[in-house]
């Protein structure tokens, strides 16, 4: 094999497994991220010349991210990931932490604990993109806020912030009893 | 990280997530302790992370996504490995037959290659289904596992504690020695451990393709810690493993 197939088979495809999983978070579709994950792996494949040598899973990660954004404006509804900011659409208030935590909705954590997990990944597949990938590189691929912040090309604060949000948003939905 | 936000409630999930300094851990610690409505959202956050952690584990890519990834970028299909058993099987009989003769030193001066396999076994590893032959957290488990498979015993210890625990053992083959490698975790990689009786000077580390490679001699053997994680976390890892105490 030529060194770029074998850099490309060591450095890419121990990560297949990561890569689907995220292209599926983000696309909410199995033969989506399917075709996200095979786009960004051409793409690594023609850029690996130009891998650093540090941390082949955040690499990887960061094209697949980046490929599934480009992939769903193309072939999905563009307006899916046409907001830049979903802060800016969204004011800081709205759910600050404090109103949430003494309102009587607050739910138990006993009620988060016992959510399905059928309602658990519906409730995260209806989070915006922006919230959905943040919590999805946090809890699925287990990264910490630095490289979230790398990935997403956003500073840790804001990374911080989605987070909150994101679990915020879930621990609403969960904790409503179920009908 | 500790002066992105002053909102206690951004706080707890820094804190969660274990992004806080020691310091600034203990302060959200004591605060937690006097607000319940902290505390209660520190209890929230965890359920949910505990039931994120339920969730299916990360889909496996597709069985045929391999496939057609490799012939988009025109690589050959690999041929067949060996699967796990089978080589256990083999590694049981080179074993038996090396019964009475001298365990093979690996030579000096072929460190290079020695570490060129140390790092291709643990790729392999990692794109199995299985990254170990033996899958336990309990070192009493896995310690023993090697007895009768291998003629050496490997050096187990438990870093559980400082965040790397143990997630199991496996055999590999280095210059074609069935040799123990153990495989510890921290956050989501792994990080294999091979244990080499003999063998030289340890190599510096270095870095391939994005895996780390650390390797150390103490009491006649050479160790070597290979891994993708950050290399500061590799080196601290390598600093706890050897100063941990071994399990007899």
């Amino acid at each position: 094999m030529s060194d770029e197939r074998t850099r490309f088979a060591n450095v890419v495809l121990p990560h297949l497994g990561d890569a689907y999983a995220l292209a599926r978070w983000l696309a909410r579709n199995d033969s989506d991220a399917e075709d996200i994950v095979q786009e960004a792996c051409l793409r690594a494949f023609r850029g690996i010349a130009g891998f650093g040598n540090i941390n082949a899973r955040g690499w990887v990660l960061s094209i697949v991210r980046n490929t599934a954004y480009t992939w769903l404006k193309r072939h999905r509804d563009p307006k899916v990931v046409a907001v830049d900011s979903v802060e800016e659409v969204e004011p800081a208030g709205v759910d600050a932490g404090i109103d949430w935590a003494s309102s009587p909705a607050s739910p138990e954590a006993a009620l988060i604990e016992r959510a399905d997990a059928a309602r658990l990944e519906a409730a995260i597949a209806e989070l915006p993109i922006e919230f959905r990938e943040t919590l999805v590189l946090r809890e699925v691929e287990g990264l910490d806020y630095r490289a979230i912040a790398e990935i997403t090309g956003v500073p840790i604060g804001t990374v911080m912030s989605r987070l909150a949000r994101a679990r915020r948003r879930l621990m609403v939905q969960l904790g409503k009893e179920e009908k | 990280m500790t002066q992105a936000s002053d909102d206690p409630f951004l706080l707890v999930h820094a804190y969660c997530d274990g992004e806080l300094d020691p310091a600034n851990a203990l302060a959200l610690e004591r605060r937690m302790a006097e607000d319940p409505r902290l505390a209660a959202e520190r209890d929230r956050i965890e359920a949910l992370k505990r039931a994120m952690g339920k969730l299916r584990r990360a889909p496996m890519a597709p069985p045929g996504l391999r496939a057609k990834v490799e012939r988009a970028v025109g690589m050959r299909r690999p041929a067949v490995r060996p699967t796990w058993s089978a080589l256990a099987a083999s590694v049981v009989l080179a074993a038996a037959i090396s019964v009475g003769a001298t365990w093979s030193l690996i030579a000096p001066g072929s460190a290079g290659l020695v570490g060129d396999e140390v790092v291709g076994n643990h790729i392999r590893a990692l794109m199995s289904e299985h990254p170990y032959d033996v899958a336990s957290s309990d070192q009493h488990t896995v310690k023993p596992w090697f007895n009768g498979r291998i003629p050496v015993s490997p050096r187990v210890v438990d870093l559980a504690s400082e965040g790397f625990p143990l997630e199991g053992g496996r055999i590999d083959v280095i210059a074609k020695t069935p040799v123990p490698s153990l495989v510890y975790r921290f956050r989501k990689h792994l990080i294999s451990v091979t244990e080499l009786q003999g063998g030289g000077a340890p190599p510096p580390e270095r870095t391939a393709d994005g895996y780390h490679v650390i390797a150390w001699r103490a009491g006649g053997v050479t160790y070597w810690a290979v891994s993708d994680v950050e290399l500061d976390e590799l080196q601290k890892f390598v600093k706890l493993w050897h100063a941990a105490p071994a399990l007899e």
